[in-house]
């Protein structure tokens, strides 16, 4: 019973990481119609700065994020901006992710270059801490990251429903042609939506350095995951994703229990492929999808 | 934006000697002239293919003309985008339906006046396009992608009204519509210019069309064909059978653009 308990609340804290991880994911799709295979390789670029950050100031890698955001912001943009609006409408979805690929092998050669192949972890005073909840033992860089998962996609959620860049972006999101017909700058919408999406991979890759080892290659281990949750949850639905993210998070944890650690990790895939048959447009789509 | 050179001009909006056309294609209008008054309806009509939708399109600056003068009141804005088209006072309002579905009235109403910073005149248009459209006023909480495919027209038509237009460009407002919905539809269209707001209206219902229309102009491989007031165009016994139900004729070739006067 006990052991139970701990896989539903380490499936919860775990759940709510991938709705964070998987956000900017479904978000670029709505925006844009944009596969953006890059998007783990960007996390793992924010674990690797958070890391580097921690290593040679000696600060708390969370206070890294006040680089790293605005930093991975401006990057979305211009990326936006200068890769992905050049890419022909016709095309775009198939196109962005060969481009997007590319991106991510050469994210993963800096890193590779800069830091080498070498596994690395964040050392922290806190990293070994514990405390018990309702009998399960959960250990606090778990909860930090859950936290920090659930303060952003809070103010993720705020930002597009109480803003007017909000609902410019969700207006341009809905229904493209009537958005630049209300005076809408689509294209620079599109931009900041995008940088959107990054600034929550550097919140998000920080959040997984805190109680991860974190190697160049690392994204391929992410990027199928994360896919399988957008899809489930219904491609470009924060919403869905965040439900999908909870409920696989908490099928993988309590499915470790019967069947280990590896084949536990099917899961994803399995719902993915189960999805695809039954409901292609995702069990969160349809009047939720385009709602954020 | 296009050089601002303000000539005096009884018209609001006139798209003189317009060609454009899409990519490399050929010319979808050929040298098209379209002018319209001020608080007036005028209504284009013609077969598929004619070229009406580009006309609005050109006009809102979605399309940019390859040759050809657009002005707004007498300003030239002949290369603005649809933002400057927008602030020159040129609403568009899309064909089939273009509310943001999963937003509520109230936000797609507001989204109308994105570019309004003055939110005394924001309240006081919300006001307005309530008074003008009861629906809005009704549902004005329920989400968009809700309503009946009349009211949803019917809070496009609010959502063009936010920024105060001069003239707006409604594209096949009935489409899809049943007859009672299209019928309330034509009456809001009445209501609008009665308000003072100038309407150029695209539309495949010819009849209907023209009997809500001040002026009417029939095109017919991309430029004006025929054009006057609309109660002229629907007693014509040669435009009616050929544009208004009826078979087309032969004698139909002598009417060139270029021998009609333009509205």
């Amino acid at each position: 019973m006990s052991l139970l308990l701990q896989s539903l609340v380490l499936g919860v804290l775990l759940g709510g990481l991938y709705a964070l991880l998987a956000a900017g994911l479904t978000l670029y799709f709505g925006v844009m119609r944009v596969v953006m295979i890059a998007h783990s390789a960007f996390l793992i670029l924010a674990a690797y700065l958070a890391w580097f950050f921690t290593r040679t100031t000696g600060l708390d890698p969370m206070i890294s994020l006040l680089l790293t955001v605005p930093l991975f912001f401006g990057i979305g943009v211009v990326m936006q901006r200068l890769l992905i609006s050049r890419l022909r409408p016709a095309t775009l979805t198939m196109m962005s992710v060969l481009l997007t690929f590319s991106i991510a092998l050469t994210i993963e050669g800096l890193l590779g270059f800069a830091f080498t192949g070498t596994q690395r972890r964040i050392r922290l005073p806190y990293g070994g801490a514990n405390f018990e909840i309702l009998g399960a033992n959960v250990a606090v860089v778990k909860l930090i990251a859950f936290l920090l998962a659930a303060v952003s996609l809070g103010a993720l959620f705020l930002l597009l429903k109480k803003t007017q860049f909000g609902q410019a972006l969700r207006a341009t999101i809905q229904h493209p042609e009537a958005a630049r017909l209300v005076g809408i700058n689509t294209d620079r919408v599109a931009g900041y939506g995008f940088g959107l999406g990054l600034a929550t991979a550097a919140i998000g890759g920080t959040a997984l350095a805190l109680d991860s080892t974190i190697y160049p290659s690392l994204h391929w281990h992410w990027i199928g995951p994360l896919m399988a949750i957008i899809v489930v949850g219904g491609l470009g639905s924060i919403p869905g994703a965040a439900i999908a993210a909870m409920v696989l998070g908490l099928g993988q944890s309590l499915l470790q229990i019967p069947l280990g650690t590896t084949w536990a990790q099917t899961f994803f895939y399995i719902a993915l492929f189960a999805t695809l048959m039954l409901r292609p447009q995702g069990f969160f789509g349809g009047r939720l999808a385009q709602r954020f | 934006m296009a050089s601002d050179s303000a000539a005096p001009s009884e018209y609001l909006l006139e798209l003189d000697d317009i060609e454009a056309g899409y990519g490399r294609a050929a010319l979808v209008l050929r040298g098209l002239t379209v002018k319209v008054p001020p608080a007036t309806v005028v209504c284009l009509v013609g077969p598929n293919g004619a070229g009406k939708s580009t006309v609005l399109k050109v006009a809102s600056g979605m399309l940019t003309p390859r040759s050809g003068t657009i002005r707004v009141a007498g300003h030239d804005v002949t290369r603005n985008n649809p933002q400057q088209m927008l602030a020159a006072g040129l609403s568009h309002v899309l064909q089939g339906h273009s509310v943001f579905k999963e937003m509520t009235v109230s936000e797609n109403v507001m989204l109308g006046a994105y570019s309004v910073k003055d939110k005394a005149e924001v309240a006081g248009r919300v006001d307005f396009v309530k008074t003008l459209f009861p629906v809005v006023a009704d549902r004005w909480s329920a989400l968009a992608g809700a309503l009946s495919g009349g009211q949803q027209k019917q809070v496009e038509f609010a959502r063009s009204l936010m920024v105060s237009p001069r003239v707006v460009l409604l594209d096949e407002p009935s489409m899809g519509l049943d007859p009672k919905a299209t019928a309330t539809v034509f009456e809001q269209v009445v209501r609008m210019r009665d308000a003072g707001t100038a309407v150029l209206l695209v539309e495949q219902n010819a009849r209907r069309a023209l009997e809500t229309a001040d002026l009417g102009c029939v095109l017919d491989l991309g430029r004006v064909h025929i054009s006057g007031p609309a109660q002229d165009l629907l007693a014509d016994p040669q435009l009616a059978e050929l544009y208004l139900g009826g078979r087309p004729a032969a004698t139909t070739a002598s009417r060139s653009s270029k021998d009609t006067t333009h509205v």
